[in-house]
């Protein structure tokens, strides 16, 4: 466990480390899981014992991410002048992209089954 | 009640992190029986579940909500680390989806850039300033990785948290009576179309039909998070420029 936080902590320092050194537009822990993955695919040795941390950090996500969100309701007249506008954007938003990224997996994904013929794949 | 609360010793620790933390994760503990009670129904969702029992107390005992988020930024802060940890069940699900890589690839960027914009162009399309709309930006990925855009593209925290959650469970609720419509029964494309769109709620769902969908879901999860995350910073300046 401690050794998974250690190794998370490492890389998120890591990460906001080249940030600062490249000024990269990007999220500080979004460029340590990038260069983790990396560290990870090239088999970094003692990497798999992020396994613990980083489980128990994912499945608690909720946990982390509530007290946050609760701003929403107990901020509500910071916002409840757009609430058409995100009720709109949130469920319809939500529901159009569901039926479109279904739509279009199911046009890719039967056309990469023709092209593999069913037997070998000959990566296409 | 309302005298205990107000003598010395309760007056004081209402205004500690140690009032905060014990609210969170006690409300947090009721959510996931609660939870498990319904049956993992995604209206009774840990998040909003736990929400209630935070929204209720915060005024009654008088603690200002912003005051409540400084108390509880030690369980804020873990957001990094979370965000890091998501390249671990990343790299495990590589290795399973193989031989589908390209057209799972050409979905997410497509998908992505769908997701994102039509929450883009329905809010601005109804005359949301960009502080809404920033936050709407990145509602359909993984909230750790959105929280952390939506601060780029000048969103407000809380709002993007609520967005993500909201989408997470519009998408789970919505996801059979999809399925059914179109009729998909291939647990790739039921996974994969959760997790892309409704990201770790969806994922959850995706569970639901199959060990299989769950592991597509994950896969689209990640690669969706860190495909916005690397994108939107970029583009965000050019769309808020259209937005004027």
């Amino acid at each position: 466990m401690i050794d998974g936080l250690l190794i998370l902590l490492l890389f998120q320092f890591l990460g906001e480390v080249l940030i600062h050194l490249t000024g990269l537009p990007l999220p500080a822990p979004v460029v340590g899981m990038i260069l983790l993955l990396f560290a990870l695919m090239l088999g970094a040795p003692g990497m798999d014992k992020v396994s613990e941390a980083a489980g128990a950090l994912i499945r608690h996500i909720t946990l982390l991410i509530f007290p946050l969100g609760v701003g929403i309701v107990l901020q509500w007249h910071r916002y409840q002048d757009n609430a058409l506008a995100l009720a709109v954007s949130v469920v319809f938003g939500t529901l159009i992209a569901l039926v479109l990224v279904t739509l279009l997996l199911k046009v890719l994904l039967r056309r990469s089954s023709h092209g593999s013929g069913g037997g070998d794949s000959h990566h296409g | 009640m309302a005298e205990l609360m107000h003598t010395p010793l309760f007056g004081e620790l209402l205004h500690t992190p140690l009032f905060g933390l014990l609210l969170t994760l006690a409300s947090y503990r009721f959510a996931q029986w609660a939870y498990a009670k319904s049956n993992s129904l995604a209206l009774f969702h840990p998040f909003i579940v736990a929400a209630i029992p935070v929204i209720i107390v915060l005024p009654l005992v008088g603690v200002p909500y912003e005051e409540y988020r400084d108390q509880t930024a030690l369980i804020s802060f873990l957001l990094g680390p979370a965000t890091v940890a998501l390249a671990w069940p990343l790299y495990r699900q590589l290795h399973t989806v193989r031989s589908v890589w390209r057209p799972l690839l050409i979905t997410v960027v497509i998908g992505a850039a769908l997701a994102s914009g039509l929450a883009v162009g329905l809010a601005w399309w109804l005359g949301a300033p960009e502080t809404v709309v920033g936050s709407l930006a990145p509602k359909s990925i993984t909230t750790p990785i959105a929280i952390e855009v939506a601060r780029v593209t000048n969103g407000d925290v809380s709002l993007a948290a609520g967005a993500v959650a909201i989408t997470g469970i519009v998408g789970a609720l919505a996801a059979g009576p999809v399925f059914r419509l179109l009729r998909v029964k291939d647990d790739r494309i039921r996974g994969f179309a959760l997790g892309l769109v409704a990201h770790a709620i969806g994922t959850a769902r995706a569970f639901e039909f199959s060990e299989k969908a769950g592991a597509f879901g994950g896969l689209a999860l990640g690669l969706t998070g860190l495909l916005t995350a690397l994108a939107l910073p970029w583009i965000w300046p050019w769309v808020s420029s259209l937005m004027g």
